[in-house]
């Protein structure tokens, strides 16, 4: 029914670095440009150059046809400040997360049927691309469970290094926009012509989608950003709905409760901009912490899927040093929940975050940073 | 009287969704399409909502719409013929 790891005990281990890409920028761009209430979803063909209904994307450069993926430049670029070294050894570990990989080097092979699409049509296609590109070794994990694959590759990280498996764990993700994905977000009607809007009591909902990469090194040394409990659960009630009750919300928030006792923390929340889910997600954090302020900024970057989580992270790590978490920019009230934060807020009133995504398929993931 | 339109969207539920053991007479225009009624699900909406976009020729805008639109044959059968009275 459901499955929770066994936590790495609080402290044991923490974040020695990270950093995110989004259509705003790097993680210290895109915290001041949140801070600012800037929104990076812009109307955008569904299909790129191929036209379709406009939708809300937040794309980093042109949705254009590439001989490569329209990520790989763009990644590589950010990685290389990790290239070479001892990642990918035994002891050094790369998780690689992502909810579509190569989706779209799939997508042209199949409609195109042209072999230089195969290189990267599927994900170890597009990790071997980029662990050669990179210099790293071959001791790394692939992680695919929709938009919880990135709180995933955190969760098993920081049990590798907590549990002495790893000395350090460097956790990447990425995932960019495509018409393969964007198209079947839009099939499914929560990626439509309105603007996403997390938590807001509105009559209709949405998505946006956009691209991301981040990267996060894990390890035991001493650092401001101490991983706390991790969790995971999943209801396994249906492919694409959660359980009407909010079951599956209730059984990732309860582990934190006694927690809230013995810290202030602020929630991060899935919070795509879905009406359903949305309304779940906000009552359940508020019934569980109702002094808690909780935020999403996928009303400004859109729903980077499995890169989300990660992402997300850095995002926060970012804020915490500048000393302000950013609000839930682009929603407004009113909001199913009265601790939803549409205003920044000061980081130093609290001492930790809870960091939350869910997916399809009614799965669940937590992480707790505690920060001094 | 029988309406055609609510008979063509039977025939084309059962065909599109490859309901092997319900007849189009089976379905009642007022019973409901998901949970107790016909027990559709949300991937069978997906697909329901995709061909009757293709066969009408209209576009149902979000998931709250298509989710009323798709509460019964007689309720569907007023949301086509709405859309398409407002692209005449």
């Amino acid at each position: 029914m459901n499955s929770s790891p066994t936590p790495p005990s609080p402290g044991t281990v923490g974040i020695e670095v990270s950093d995110c890409i989004t259509a705003l920028g790097d993680a210290e761009g895109t915290v001041t440009r949140l801070l600012e209430g800037e929104v990076a979803l812009k109307k955008s063909p569904v299909l790129g150059p191929d036209g379709g209904d406009e939708v809300p994307l937040a794309l980093r450069g042109e949705f254009t046809h590439t001989e490569r993926p329209r990520w790989w430049s763009d990644l590589t670029e950010f990685l290389t400040p990790l290239q070479g070294g001892q990642w990918g050894d035994a002891m050094h570990p790369v998780f690689f997360a992502s909810s579509n990989y190569g989706i779209d080097g799939l997508y042209s092979l199949g409609r195109q049927r042209e072999v230089r699409f195969a290189e990267f049509a599927t994900p170890h296609g597009c990790v071997d691309a980029l662990l050669a590109e990179l210099g790293w070794g071959r001791h790394c994990f692939l992680l695919s469970h929709a938009c919880v694959s990135g709180q995933l590759a955190l969760d098993r990280a920081a049990h590798m290094v907590s549990s002495g498996m790893a000395a350090k764990a460097l956790v990447v993700t990425f995932d960019y926009v495509g018409p393969f994905v964007a198209a079947g977000f839009h099939s499914l009607k929560i990626l439509n012509e309105g603007f996403p809007a997390p938590y807001c009591d509105g009559e209709t909902g949405s998505i946006g989608l956009g691209d991301g990469a981040a990267y996060c090194v894990i390890s035991d040394e001493p650092s401001p950003f101490q991983i706390g409990r991790q969790n995971t659960f999943n209801e396994m009630f249906h492919f694409t709905a959660n359980e009407p009750e909010g079951s599956g919300f209730q059984s990732i928030l309860e582990p934190y409760r006694e927690l809230a006792a013995k810290h202030r923390f602020w929630v991060k929340g899935h919070g795509t901009g879905t009406l359903e889910a949305g309304k779940l997600e906000a009552t359940h954090i508020h019934s569980h912490f109702p002094s808690a302020p909780l935020v999403s900024w996928k009303g400004s970057l859109g729903h980077t899927l499995g890169s989300c989580a990660a992402v997300e992270l850095a995002i926060a790590v970012e804020g915490i040093r500048q000393g302000r978490i950013p609000g839930t920019v682009g929603s407004k009230a009113p909001f199913f929940a009265e601790n939803v934060s549409p205003e920044s807020f000061d980081a130093a009133d609290f001492d930790s975050a809870l960091l939350l995504s869910n997916a399809f398929g009614g799965a669940h993931a937590a992480m707790l940073l505690h920060y001094a | 009287m029988a309406d055609n339109l609510t008979e063509q969207l039977k025939h084309l539920i059962v065909d599109a969704l490859s309901l092997d053991d319900v007849k189009p007479d089976d379905i009642g225009d007022d019973d409901p399409l998901f949970g107790e009624g016909l027990g559709l699900d949300s991937i069978d909406g997906l697909e329901l909502v995709m061909t009757v976009e293709k066969e009408f020729s209209i576009r149902i805008g979000n998931s709250e719409e298509s989710r009323k639109a798709l509460q019964s044959v007689s309720v569907l059968a007023d949301y086509i013929r709405a859309a398409q009275a407002a692209k005449a």
